[in-house]
């Protein structure tokens, strides 16, 4: 059956010049449909952004800005509580994505290259987990913070977030484990590495895509958390996304123009970290997808 | 003598950063965000959304800052987002984790009320000069839970100017007035929007003072009344004012705010507050002197208009602190200097007489003149009750929206909405 397949495989660059033009013409509209949908919000949150308070509501809304202004970026950058929240963000954000990184790899190192009795359960446990919707899971997790007096705390924060990623994270770093030959780790026994430097100077750096994806995906869930930021932080330990609310989302009003400014600018450290690492990001969530 | 290399020197800073991290993550010695208040009770918390908010948290700082530097206590502020309060106070509350004095909506108090922790404040509300109707927006359980902070109402307003230009002479009075005035608006065109009702879900609850208006009580004892025949013809009417695009589809506050505030709605239901909202949204400087408050239309003349009433309320947690947070409310809802200056800022309508008949109030024409023609008869929304009235709403508006899409018949939809909503009463 693989023979009959390979034997039958075509050049991708053929694939795409017998293409008839009707259905090429079909994949780009296509992706033009899609691109709409995917890009229409943000063209929209820029051009709020640079759109003056009274321009913003106007009727019928323009496509494109018919007076531009700089007042909204001006007013963020003079508001010294959401530069509070964004060093909460950064802080909450990176130890949950290195401590996320951390256990998952251990935890996944251990799924991928040791066999033991229950291992198939555990690891069907730790995804099991992702079933539950984690809204559900608040009201307990507050009721254990308060207990221990960690609540109001960035550990309240960082250690619900790390359960959150913790089970994606496993099974995508499996993955990638599962493809680093265990003729490799074996070579280094012969030669006497302990498991300890095996997985640490061998596994890990063969990894490294796969960390780095691990690290994002728990980033930018960290990043972009309301209910959780909102309810188990102290106001003065917030993030940016409860943060924005509170600013912006009144009881009367929503400054939509000063949101979206808001919102551009605090989007930007997460693309700048996107641009930065996406070759890794793609090797590392396709990674260890195809066996063989 | 041991010697560290790179390695050792690296695991050793790795260490170090993560100890400090983990310090740095540790609660603080206040051991997180509850309010806390000594022994003496010198000290206590508020919680409020309008802290945080833009428009208001100056004007709510300076009350707190006054009481504080007056009765030399120190007051630990926290705040929520308005959307996410109800929640988070609940939460906080049933996690003894919130203390001292706390804002509220008036629609939320029973679902605090339920949770039997609020502090009894009839002897701060006796000598307060209260008005009756403001009273009454605290009260629940035959308790004195709440302190009136404002009270209001959501009423219509109206935009004169269009008015003017459609030949609508005067406000109508009637329901069959208001229908007609909408024709001539209608007649304008210009995309103008004749009455920006609510007709998105989320907002359809606007719908029940028509019901009121139509005679129907939405609920007698514990009865609940929507479906008689009173509330399916209230619903037959919005239907055809949707059907004859006299009001728009997909409409809900925010929207009509901003219809009205482009000049693009002759009428629109809102909260006193209406002024300012709509003035920072349009391009118009000289809206808020076109715009005029007026009684919901009545059935028939000599009927009593209806409006919801609406405000805020200061209640108290039982416990730790109370007694000077609830000295702290009445202070801060009663003292006539105070909720003066306070409407100044802010024009939320205070709730004792002597407020409302200070000058910087009494002299404020809409502020009078909404509370002559819409507040005096507002009511509350007998749903409040029950703290599961949010859900109730839901689901009268559920169904009134089939309607108005067609999907079902007023009377068959009023009647499952109902049944959906017995239920919920608790």
């Amino acid at each position: 059956m693989t023979a009959t397949v390979s034997s039958r495989s075509i050049p991708v660059e053929r694939v795409a010049r017998r293409r008839p033009p009707r259905s090429r013409a079909a994949a780009w509209a296509a992706v033009t449909v899609i691109g709409f949908f995917g890009l229409a919000p943000i063209y929209w949150l820029v051009v709020t952004a640079f759109t003056p308070d009274d321009k913003a509501f106007a009727f019928p809304p323009s496509l494109v800005p018919t007076e531009i202004t700089f007042d909204h970026f001006v007013r963020l950058a003079e508001n010294e509580q959401l530069f509070g929240y964004l060093v909460n963000s950064v802080i909450v954000s990176v130890v949950t994505a290195v401590l996320s990184v951390a256990v998952s790899a251990y935890m996944a190192y251990a799924f991928s290259k040791f066999r033991y009795r229950g291992r198939s359960s555990l690891m069907h446990l730790v995804l099991a987990s992702q079933l539950f919707p984690q809204a559900l899971l608040l009201v307990t997790l507050y009721a254990v913070f308060s207990a221990t007096g960690l609540l109001g705390s960035y550990t309240a924060l960082i250690v619900s977030f790390t359960t959150f990623t913790l089970p994606l994270c496993v099974w995508m770093l499996k993955g990638i484990f599962d493809t680093v030959p265990s003729t490799l780790m074996e070579a280094a026994a012969i030669d006497g590495a302990s498991r300890w430097r095996t997985l640490h100077q061998i596994a890990l750096p063969l990894a490294a895509p796969g960390l780095v994806a691990a690290g994002l995906f728990a980033f930018v869930r960290a990043w972009n958390d309301f209910i959780f930021a909102l309810t188990l932080a102290d106001p003065d330990r917030q993030t940016l996304p409860p943060g924005l609310v509170h600013t912006y989302l009144g009881e009367f009003q929503t400054a939509w123009p000063d949101l979206m400014a808001a919102s551009l600018v605090v989007s930007l450290p997460v693309i700048a970290a996107f641009m930065f690492l996406q070759r890794y990001l793609v090797g590392g969530l396709t990674a260890g997808a195809v066996k063989g | 003598m041991n010697t560290l290399n790179r390695r050792a020197v690296l695991r050793l800073a790795g260490l170090s950063a993560l100890g400090a991290a983990v310090a740095a993550c540790a609660p603080d010695a206040a051991g997180g965000g509850a309010p806390k208040g000594d022994a003496a009770a010198k000290a206590f918390g508020f919680t409020s959304w309008s802290l945080n908010e833009e428009a208001q948290k100056g004007a709510v700082q300076a009350v707190l800052d006054a009481y504080a530097a007056r009765a030399k206590v120190t007051i630990n502020p926290a705040s929520f987002p308005y959307n996410e309060y109800l929640n988070q106070v609940t939460l906080k509350l049933r996690g003894g984790q919130l203390t001292g004095a706390v804002q509220l909506d008036i629609s939320w108090l029973a679902a605090l009320a339920a949770m039997g922790r609020l502090k009894d404040l009839g002897a701060q509300a006796a000598g307060g000069g209260y008005t009756d109707v403001a009273l009454g927006s605290g009260q629940f359980g035959g308790k004195q839970l709440g302190l009136p902070w404002t009270t209001g109402s959501i009423g219509l307003v109206a935009n004169t100017e269009l008015l003017k230009k459609a030949g609508v002479d005067g406000m109508p009075a009637t329901v069959e007035e208001f229908e007609a005035a909408l024709r001539k608006v209608a007649k304008l065109g210009g995309g103008i929007t004749p009455y920006a009702a609510a007709t998105k879900a989320a907002q359809l609850k606007d719908i029940l003072p028509w019901m009121r208006t139509f005679g129907s009580p939405l609920l007698e004892g514990d009865t609940i009344t929507v479906g008689d025949d009173a509330s399916v013809a209230a619903v037959e009417w919005y239907k055809k004012l949707y059907d004859d695009k006299l009001i728009a589809p997909d409409v809900d506050r925010f929207d009509a705010r901003a219809l009205f505030a482009q000049g693009k709605a002759a009428f629109y239901d809102d909260a006193i507050i209406t002024r300012g909202v709509v003035a920072s949204q349009s391009p118009d400087k000289s809206l808020t002197e076109k715009m005029a408050p007026l009684a919901r239309p009545v059935l028939k003349a000599g009927d009593t208009p209806q409006a919801l009433l609406w405000g805020h309320v200061i209640v108290v947690v039982d416990g730790e602190g109370s007694d000077a947070a609830a000295d702290f409310a009445a202070y801060a809802t009663s003292d006539t200097a105070t909720v003066a200056s306070f409407f100044e800022k802010v024009k939320l309508p205070p709730t004792t007489t002597a407020g409302l008949a200070d000058p910087k109030v009494s002299g404020d024409t809409f502020t009078a003149d909404w509370t002559e023609k819409i507040t005096k008869t507002a009511t509350a929304n007998p749903f409040w009750r029950y703290a599961g009235y949010a859900q109730i709403e839901a689901a009268i508006a559920e169904q009134v929206q089939a309607v108005l899409v067609g999907r079902s018949p007023a009377k068959e939809a009023l009647a499952k909405a109902a049944e959906t909503a017995r239920p919920l009463q608790k």
